[in-house]
């Protein structure tokens, strides 16, 4: 036991030592205050962070964890997405039958068509609910009007993905909520007719309006989701992190 | 730090749910009967190996994929894993073996499951195989129907092996479902009831109410569904027929024949039995059934109709399949006499065929219920441009939830629960609905759903199409073609896969069938070629002329490719040897159906006359291998050699009645 106890010590040395590791683990453990700010600076996937944040800044009460809530359901939509495109042809006598397939044949395949489509709804739900919040806590005043203009396009790209996603599954639902849907768009003057066009790549719901659909939910729409949410984040620190600067007293409460 | 330890919690509890669908998946239901189906067969399995060979199978979703047939995938096997497997015969299911038919359990490889059973095929779990769950479509075809997956492949009328399904689409014709239904390939279909305008000289008023009120409680042969129709409605009908004017040369012809003076009772007699009325009529029930019962008919129709009728029944209804017999003008006063004498209600009252005095304004209503409740699709079929009905292409593949099910909450909601409703009871859906009620046998009524079951609404792709190897046209052109008309050959044989189906001799190949000279002295004089059968050729009084006619023209048009014109050709001369086809005759024990000289059984033909008959190529083809002309038939296939099938030939073709030539031209003169 201690011998072995021995060489897994002398393994981790080892690891350690090793170029490979040091080039990955570049400052050691976090142990100063400079160590743990370049963890931060030099690291591409935290540097939108704010190198230091007050604990109570992130009480829950503040926030209710609404955007960290939606940005989660996104990366379980994304991961669950990329499995379903595994198995998922955009054409119309294979659309519902891989459906049928995730179901019957898939390992697991109730279970990731599940978990998307649940995610999908924590998501809408979670963005509305985060855009009340930052509505009601007046979050949306200078100076993050931008980041309050730049949620909402993104409330937008969130319920075009769902609503992209609702034909995918080639059913009579989809098929009729589409129809529905895009007879909507059509009603509004001058553009909408061309609209519609554009949206089903012909005048009928059919094999044009699946692989459309499929292209916007697949492609576009999840790189301007991301682009923007990338803009959002760094908008939020840029603008004095998760809470906002310090409010100026207002008028009424400044001292004579 | 409780925040701390909430995450612990949860990310446990998480993982935990996580476990939940790989378990599942684990668990899956067909993986248990695969266990079971090694098991089962390891206990029946007749050598070591064979039961190493079923626990050596491993567990996995069992498919048949035909990418030409819609790319249907049928995974039934994954669990229904005995239906190829002969030690599985009456094995528990899903394990048993499948039962025997013309396709199965031979072809399930080639056509899958679901293409007669219905259900999901790519259903690995059993409700939703079988279709019992609300998102599969529809559920399983019940067995009772089964045979409607023949006639998805299977267009002709008469399908070999599917009893059901062909007793089914003869049903939809018979009926006249067709004249108010439109159904692909039946666009030409006409109704042979009577022209409206002419059933006013035919029959009284009291007979008229009579049949208004129940066409079948008046002659159970009756085609005509019971309308259901109240006394005024029928007054209103009633009352417009006999408004209508029938053309002046009909109503000539009527009144001309009842005044002539009656016939000899008995001689009517000799005569009505002799020409086989009973091949196609009923009398007291007795008889084939395809045409109206006889045995009070002269209640229901005027002596001088029946009369002239008989002597010429095209020109009263042209749609008619009663053929013409050329009775001379004695001879058919003197059947109208029989029938006048015997075939009548004698309850009837006296006036039951006195004529209706007509009400202009209940002639009026009339027309318009006539129009309105479809009389018109069968008694005047080219009245309107479109059926009466709705179309039943594609009724098969309807769904359950698209069809109304109105009062009837005593049936299950499926679509063959709600066509055997349908066609047993058509008005007890809601009231006011226009179809009429036909008295269908519930095994009629079964083989008419499996019929409607069986029209798909997607065409079969073609590699799975059966297509009727002859499609021969139905009538030559020209003054055969009238003659053959005249004498209605369609209405009792069959020409490639249409016709009647009294008769079991198709004339598709006729000409390379029998020998012209014998055709013609049949025609002429018909005798009996199989004595076990009670439908027999009717005597048409043919002139000798005419049957030539007929009988050159199936030498020109019905023949077969396939039957050679002279078997012997390049054959040794050994092959037209007699005298060895005799001893083959005897020793392969023909005689046990067919009569010739003094014994033999009377099942199949008696060959007394075969050299007379039968065309020395025909007989050769079919000893060859008697199951490719007519697929159940019972004369077994001896697999003989060429040489020895051209022997036999040769010794059939010598039995030759002398007198037969002789006798036939008596007939002919009469």
């Amino acid at each position: 036991m201690n011998g072995n106890a021995f060489s897994l010590s002398q393994l981790g040395t080892l690891i350690r030592g090793s170029a490979v590791y040091r080039s990955i683990v570049r400052h050691g453990a976090a142990d100063t205050n400079r160590n743990r700010s370049l963890v931060i600076f030099e690291n591409l996937f935290l540097h939108v962070h704010p190198v230091k944040v007050r604990e109570k800044t992130l009480k829950f009460s503040h926030t209710y964890w609404l955007g960290g809530i939606t940005v989660s359901a996104m990366v379980v939509l994304i991961a669950t997405g990329i499995l379903l495109m595994f198995y998922y042809h955009p054409s119309v006598p294979q659309a519902y039958r891989d459906m049928k397939e995730l179901k019957f044949v898939v390992d697991n395949g109730v279970f990731y068509r599940n978990l998307h489509r649940w995610a999908a709804h924590l998501m809408v739900l979670g963005a509305m609910l985060h855009m009340a919040r930052v509505f009601y806590h007046r979050a949306y005043r200078p100076p993050r009007q931008f980041n309050w203009v730049i949620g909402v396009v993104l409330l937008l790209v969130t319920l075009l993905l769902s609503y992209t996603g609702y034909l995918l599954p080639w059913d009579q639902l989809a098929f009729w909520g589409v129809s529905v849907g895009t007879n909507m768009a059509k009603e509004a003057p001058i553009l909408g007719p061309p609209i519609r066009f554009l949206l089903l790549g012909g005048n009928i719901v059919s094999e044009n309006a699946l692989l459309r659909f499929y292209v916007l939910h697949c492609v576009l729409l999840p790189a301007s989701l991301i682009g923007l949410l990338g803009v959002h984040i760094w908008r939020v620190r840029k603008d004095g992190g998760v809470q906002g600067p310090p409010e100026p007293p207002a008028d009424d409460e400044v001292e004579p | 730090m409780p925040l701390r330890r909430i995450f612990a919690i949860t990310s446990i509890l998480f993982l935990a749910v996580l476990a939940v669908s790989p378990l599942k998946n684990a668990l899956r239901p067909y993986r248990g009967f695969q266990r079971a189906f090694a098991r089962l067969g390891a206990s029946r399995a007749k050598s070591l190996q064979a039961a190493k060979a079923y626990q050596q199978q491993p567990v996995a979703i069992h498919q048949i994929w035909l990418p030409d047939f819609e790319n249907r995938v049928d995974r039934c096997t994954t669990c229904h894993l005995g239906v190829q497997d002969a030690a599985m015969t009456g094995a528990p299911e899903p394990f048993r073996l499948h039962a025997a038919t013309y396709h199965t359990p031979k072809d399930i490889g080639r056509f899958g499951c679901t293409a007669c059973h219905g259900g999901q095929g790519l259903a690995t779990l059993e409700k939703d195989a079988h279709g019992e769950v609300a998102d599969a479509g529809s559920p399983m075809v019940p067995l009772p129907f089964i045979e409607s997956g023949c006639g998805r492949c299977h267009a002709a009328e008469k399908v070999a092996g599917a009893a059901t399904l062909s007793l089914g689409r003869a049903a939809l014709e018979r009926n006249g479902c067709y004249a108010c239904h439109a159904v692909k390939g039946h666009e030409a279909f006409r109704s042979e009831a009577p022209p409206i305008e002419a059933v006013g000289l035919k029959t009284g008023a009291e007979a008229l109410r009579r049949w208004l009120k129940d066409p079948k409680a008046v002659d159970p042969n009756a085609t005509m569904p019971r309308f259901q129709l109240s006394q005024a409605e029928i007054e209103e009908l009633a009352n417009y027929v006999f408004s209508l004017a029938p053309g002046r040369a009909l109503a000539d012809k009527v009144q001309a024949a009842g005044a002539e003076p009656a016939g000899d009772v008995a001689k009517g007699k000799a005569i009505f039995a002799e020409a086989r009325c009973i091949s196609c009529h009923t009398l007291e029930g007795k008889g084939n059934g395809s045409a109206p019962e006889l045995s009070k008919v002269a209640s229901r129709a005027s002596a001088g109709w029946l009369l002239a009728f008989i002597r010429d029944p095209h020109a009263f209804n042209p749609r008619t399949r009663m053929p013409q017999f050329n009775f001379s003008a004695d001879e058919a006063r003197h059947v109208v006499a029989y029938m006048e004498s015997e075939f009548k209600d004698f309850d009837a009252p006296k006036e039951i065929l006195d004529p209706l005095r007509v009400n202009q304004t209940l002639a009026e209503k009339g027309k318009v219920l006539f129009r309105q409740k479809g009389c018109y699709a069968c008694h005047d079929p080219g009245a309107a441009a479109d059926r009466f009905g709705p179309a039943l292409d594609g009724i098969g593949d309807k769904r359950a939830a698209s069809l109304d099910f109105g009062k009837r909450t005593d049936i299950a909601r499926t679509l063959p629960a709600w066509l055997e409703a349908k066609v047993k009871a058509p008005g007890s859906f809601q009231d006011g609905l226009k179809m009429p009620t036909f008295a269908l046998s519930p095994k009629e009524a079964q083989a008419v759903v499996t019929a409607l079951l069986s029209l798909g609404a997607r065409p079969v792709p073609q590699a799975y199409r059966s297509t009727p190897a002859v499609r021969a046209s139905l009538l030559p052109g020209g003054a055969v073609g009238a003659l053959m008309d005249k004498y209605r050959c369609l209405s009792c044989h069959q020409i490639g896969d249409r016709g009647g189906d009294i008769s079991t001799a198709p004339l598709t190949a006729e000409g390379s069938k029998v020998k012209q000279d014998w055709l013609v002295n049949y025609l002429v004089l018909s005798t009996t070629i199989r004595p076990i059968l009670t439908d027999r050729m009717p005597v048409f009084r043919m002139t000798r002329e005419e049957a030539a006619q007929i009988a050159q023209a199936f030498e020109t048009f019905y023949l077969d490719p396939r039957i050679p014109e002279d078997p012997y050709a390049g054959q040794p001369a050994t092959s037209r040897d007699p005298v060895e086809g005799k001893r083959l005759y005897d020793t392969l024990g023909c005689r046990a159906c067919h009569i010739l000289g003094a014994g033999g059984g009377y099942y199949g033909p008696p060959l007394t006359e075969a050299g007379t008959r039968l065309k020395p190529g025909w007989t050769y083809a079919w000893l060859k291998g008697p199951q490719k002309w007519r697929a159940d038939v019972r004369c077994p296939n001896y697999g003989l050699s060429d040489a020895s099938a051209l022997q036999l030939t040769a010794y059939l073709d010598t039995l030759v009645k002398s007198s037969t030539a002789s006798k036939a031209k008596q007939g002919g003169t009469r």
